[in-house]
């Protein structure tokens, strides 16, 4: 057969070389190379990429300096030091225990938490929206009467309850428990959009074309709404900062020995802590809000990255 | 042996309402239509909007779950999904798409959509595959700098081309084309059909031509079928359809092509409206009394019409004196 290609086509073996060369230099740029210069042209996105990525590897690489037990130990010398005195950046809580180190071991649980949960959660609400979204029929009903399940269940309510029962949990456990409860959103979501895409005709070119169908559905589909993807998991992301804190602010998120954030602001539920000692909490809640800002920036851009109608950056 | 025959193929497409969404009524989008094509020929397959011509043409290729009936290829009903997937059955058959920008991936680079059926059927080398995409591009008359470029920016012409090229990557013995020109402009249409014809020569590749405009069909098909609600009113040949056209529905159809000599324009406007006269005062006599079209009866080898058997013979006879006396 490759005979008659070759009889009608002027196209020979020997162009293959400079063609493909001629057509490189034509490219569309990669779709990393559209996201930088989508950054490079909103100014404030770039800013809170700045601080998001440095924020992210400082708390990571200095917390691997800190001691946490030493550090979480009473130090009545230091009984709610004002910031700058004995040393303490950030002076210390009512256990004369850093705030400045709690802050970066606190947030460094909490971010890694979050970025769990969000991993999990979303690859399985993306997974558990395209199956259903594609296939339709029987399988759409099963996953979604599974789905309707676990919308009935009282989610902070159950999380509460397993936490109590498991004996001994940890950062890990914890992020799995939020897992089972956090996908729903992203999979109804997803399914929407999925129902909507499986009807183009692009998917029926690809049936034609002898694709599998978990091939369409990653490959093809997938692609297609990876805007929507992007931006329902940053805000997710910043979502789901605020599930461990809130839960450990309520006293059953992390064990009362190892700080985050959430512990931190717990602080201020003494109105003496509010008032006089505002370093106890105001750091963690200041994090928090620039963190979900910053977050949800940097959603934007990439979604309008994704999307060649929104775009501000240079065009190619 | 027929390529591929079909066979009172009937797609019925549900629709569910109510509290239990259980299916309530049906659309019948293809209603018993039967009919053959042959090796290299060009076949039409021509109605108005919503007459079901799509739905027949995704069943040919399998995309579509028929209702009833059968479309035989090599002996084997490909209405079942496994005789589909043994018989490799799409890499014989594929498919032109009536929108050609829905058609292709927004997220694929065109080489990657073209290749697509290549890497799932035939497993060439990766040097192999791009001379073949690029000889493809060529083909259909699109330069090579296509090829990492995105769908969204070609034009509408060139998306068709992207298409076609896609189409005959796999060179398939039939092509169903889904109304491949009527998005594009007047001098492009003729441009895309003509290669259309030329690859048709070189390859020997038969196509199910799908219209809705009697007056393209007119240069590409040999044979026509005219689709009216899911059935089939009239078959014949080219010279059956436009000089001996029998049934008032493929008459309407005729008189709406446009007429582009301006000397005859008022004799064509006066014909266009006697046929619609016609078929306002006689639409009983032309269908049933549910106002669906009758089976088909042969009046001739190659010429079939929807009518009762005594009234197709009667007006095939009229025609036959017309044609005399003129
Ligand atoms: N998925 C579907 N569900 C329900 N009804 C459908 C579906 N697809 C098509 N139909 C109906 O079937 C009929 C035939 O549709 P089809 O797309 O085959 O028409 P067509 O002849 O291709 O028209 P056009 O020239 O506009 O493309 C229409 O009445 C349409 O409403
Ligand atoms: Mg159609």
């Amino acid at each position: 057969m490759a005979e008659n290609f070759n009889q009608h086509s002027d196209v020979s073996a020997a162009d293959l070389a400079r063609l493909s060369q001629e057509a490189k230099s034509e490219a569309t740029p990669s779709t990393a190379r559209i996201i930088w210069d989508e950054f490079k042209a909103d100014k404030p996105a770039m800013v809170a990429l700045v601080i998001i990525v440095g924020f992210i590897l400082f708390v990571m690489i200095a917390s691997l300096f800190i001691n946490t037990p030493q550090m979480m130990q009473t130090d009545i010398m230091n009984y709610f030091d004002k910031p700058g005195t004995d040393g303490l950046l950030l002076g210390a809580d009512s256990g004369g225990r850093s705030v400045a180190q709690q802050l970066i071991v606190g947030s460094r649980n909490s971010i890694g938490i979050a970025l769990g949960l969000t991993a999990i959660s979303s690859t399985f609400g993306i997974c558990w929206g395209l199956i259903p979204g594609y296939y339709s029929g029987y399988i759409d009903w099963g996953m979604q009467r599974v789905y309707d399940f676990m919308m009935m269940l009282p989610m902070t309510m159950m999380i509460i309850v397993l936490v109590t029962i498991i004996p001994h949990y940890n950062a890990i456990t914890l992020t799995l428990i939020f897992s089972i409860f956090y996908w729903e959103g992203t999979s109804r979501l997803i399914r929407s959009r999925t129902l909507a895409e499986s009807q183009k005709d692009y998917v029926a070119a690809s049936k034609t074309s002898g694709t599998s169908n978990l091939k369409i559905i990653f490959r093809e589909i997938m692609p297609n709404i990876s805007s929507l993807i992007i931006v329902d998991t940053t805000l997710s992301f910043a979502e789901n900062i605020g599930v461990e804190t809130g839960l450990s602010y309520l006293g059953f998120g992390l064990p009362p020995q190892t700080p985050s954030l959430g512990t931190m602001i717990a602080n201020a539920n003494d109105p003496n802590n509010i008032t006089q000692y505002w370093w106890t909490w105001l750091p963690a809640a200041l994090e928090i809000i620039i963190l979900c800002l910053s977050i949800s920036y940097i959603g934007q851009v990439i979604r309008r990255a994704a999307d060649a109608s929104q775009r501000q950056g240079a065009a190619d | 042996m027929s390529l591929i025959t079909i066979q009172n193929l009937k797609v019925h497409y549900p629709i569910r309402s109510g509290f239990w969404n259980r299916v309530t009524d049906e659309v019948p989008a293809v209603d018993g239509i039967s009919f053959a094509i042959e090796a290299g020929e060009t076949y039409g397959l021509v109605g108005e909007s919503g007459s079901g011509k799509t739905t027949t043409g995704k069943s040919v290729v399998g995309l579509e779950k028929v209702t009833s009936g059968s479309i035989l290829y090599q002996g084997q009903d490909i209405t079942q999904k496994a005789n589909r997937r043994r018989l490799n059955y799409n890499r014989d058959v594929q498919m032109i798409f009536q929108d050609s920008l829905s058609s292709l991936n927004p997220r694929k680079r065109i080489e990657d959509i073209i290749a697509e059926p290549l890497r799932n059927f035939e497993h060439l080398s990766k040097e192999d595959e791009k001379l073949r995409v690029l000889q493809l591009l060529d083909i259909v008359g699109l330069d090579a700098d296509a090829l990492y470029k995105y769908p969204h920016q070609f034009s509408g012409g060139q998306r068709q081309r992207i298409g076609v090229a896609r189409a005959v990557a796999t060179n398939p013995k039939l092509i169903v084309a889904d109304e491949p020109v009527s998005a594009l402009d007047l001098s492009v249409q003729a441009q895309v059909l003509n290669f259309m014809k030329k690859i048709q020569r070189e390859f020997g590749i038969s196509y199910l031509f799908i219209s809705h405009d009697l007056g393209v069909v007119r240069h590409m098909c040999q044979n026509i079928a005219i689709m009216n609600r899911g059935r089939l009113v009239e078959i014949g040949t080219r010279d059956d359809i436009y000089n001996h056209p029998l049934h008032i529905y493929t008459k309407r159809l005729l008189a709406a092509i446009p007429e582009t000599n301006v000397a005859q324009r008022a004799a064509h406007r006066a014909s266009r409206l006697a046929v619609e006269r016609i078929y306002q005062e006689q639409r009983a006599k032309y269908y049933d009394d549910d106002g669906k079209a009758y089976p088909l009866v042969a009046v001739s080898p190659t010429h079939s019409v929807a009518l009762p058997a005594a009234l197709a013979h009667q007006l095939a006879q009229e025609e036959v004196q017309r044609e005399a006396q003129a």
